[in-house]
């Protein structure tokens, strides 16, 4: 059965000769994957279409539960080439791109995420990326894969607090974190500012220009927050640590 | 003779790219019709490689020997290295037949989200043989790809403090299609790449 939706390319994996398995953010069939016949050809009819974080119009083909649909056609609506053009931005976004493959089941509709990642991409468009952005886009997607940290009241009594403990993916009270070992100490501030950033629109988020510190509080709090629920860091921010260390060595 | 024999050597064939079961079914009845010498002439050939083949102690390229033949030949300019992602781009690049240089080959590109980073390639190597030997020109001829770009980007991040002039092979059109065909990234990229005429 054809069908047709609208897709970000988050991940290519080469099969076979010339083939691709390529896997996308779309908002009919959340997180799919297609095989498309030999794209990694230079006269292919698919050109440069399945480039990590194009947005295309797709069609594919394949029986309803069929794992692996063939891709049949893809006309860019967005190339986003210029965010694939420079080092830094790719690979903060291709922390972005991990994130989305780590929480999101395939199959399952999520028009919310694809709008998120779509407004994403149009902001570091015309503005460079920032940390700020990367933030509030990872606020924003826990919130909306129901992984969000609670920083606005305590867990389990609801008082408020200023402790939270990544066990339990929450601010804690003092009388209900009783036993509850190393919590990570946050700011009246952070947390202000964490829930501004839930429900400010991402589009406009450039436009305020936080302390730097409280940026880092915020965004070394996510990523502790994320290491703990996946269990081990992102693969992308390992990258990010061993091109350093690479760097140096040469 | 046991059916096993011949189904067994079809599901083998088929493991090659590109090769489905009926191509298989073919290739397995004329391997059979073949003269005995010829037929054991491909398995011999195959074992070779398979015991022999090696990585060429400079470049990284397959070979048999220590240092592969183009290395090792003293009528190639060895003061431009082109970079590649994998042997099998050596091939291609020779056989276009418009470089007298030497090669470099990473075995891999840079890729963040697969856990790709940059000890695993043989970029480390490349920066050696630029700092111990008189190197004009780093062509960087990775995939025309977003893996390819990173590489190539990071390797002349790497390549800045040795003053060596460092270029990238042109992107554009392939010869023979149709501009009306092009996609808008690769038509951007060779109205940007356009030169005198």
């Amino acid at each position: 059965m054809l069908k047709r939706t609208e897709g970000i390319v988050i991940r290519t994996v080469p099969y076979g000769e010339a083939d691709l398995i390529v896997t996308y953010l779309t908002p009919d069939f959340g997180i799919l994957k297609v095989f498309a016949k030999s794209p990694r050809k230079f006269k292919s009819r698919f050109g440069g279409s399945l480039e990590p974080l194009t947005q295309s119009k797709i069609s594919f083909w394949g029986r309803e539960d069929a794992p692996l649909p063939r891709l049949t056609q893809s006309d860019i609506l967005n190339s986003f080439q210029p965010l694939r053009e420079e080092f830094s931005s790719f690979l903060k976004l291709s922390e972005i791109l991990e994130l989305i493959l780590s929480f999101l089941p395939e199959r399952d509709a999520n028009k919310m995420a694809y709008a998120l990642l779509l407004n994403t991409l149009h902001t570091i468009k015309e503005k460079q990326n920032d940390t700020l952005l990367m933030t509030s886009f990872k606020i924003k997607f826990l919130h909306l894969v129901g992984f969000a940290p609670r920083l606005d009241s305590c867990g389990r009594c609801g008082k408020h607090g200023y402790s939270f403990y990544l066990a339990q993916g929450s601010i804690m009270c003092e009388g209900c974190a009783q036993r509850i070992d190393s919590p990570v100490k946050i700011s009246p501030a952070a947390v202000q500012f964490y829930s501004d950033l839930l429900t400010w629109d991402i589009m406009k988020v450039n436009r305020i220009r936080p302390s730097g510190a409280l940026l880092e509080e915020i965004s070394n709090l996510i990523t502790m927050h994320i290491r703990y629920i996946l269990s081990k860091p992102l693969k992308t921010e390992s990258f990010s640590l061993k091109q350093s260390h690479h760097k140096i060595q040469s | 003779m046991k059916q096993g024999i011949i189904e067994n050597l079809i599901a083998e064939l088929t493991k090659l790219p590109g090769i489905g079961r009926r191509t298989a079914q073919r290739l397995a009845f004329f391997i059979l019709a073949m003269p005995d010498e010829e037929a054991k002439g491909i398995s011999r050939a195959i074992d070779e490689v398979k015991n022999n083949a090696r990585f060429c102690r400079e470049c990284f390229n397959i070979t048999e020997d220590e240092v592969c033949s183009i290395c090792s030949n003293p009528s190639r300019d060895r003061s431009r290295i082109c970079v590649v992602e994998e042997p099998s781009n050596i091939f291609v690049v020779e056989r276009s037949k418009s470089f007298d240089g030497v090669y470099h080959v990473l075995l891999g590109s840079l890729s963040p989200i697969d856990g790709m980073t940059p000890d695993r390639l043989k970029i480390h190597e490349l920066i050696e043989r630029v700092r111990k030997n008189s190197v004009q020109e780093v062509i960087l001829a990775t995939n025309p790809n977003t893996k390819g770009e990173m590489t190539a980007q990071y390797v002349r991040e790497l390549l800045k403090p040795f003053f060596v002039k460092v270029t990238r092979i042109a992107y554009g059109l392939p010869i023979g299609g149709d501009i009306e065909f092009a996609d808008e990234a690769t038509l951007s990229k060779a109205i940007q790449g356009r030169r005198d005429f």
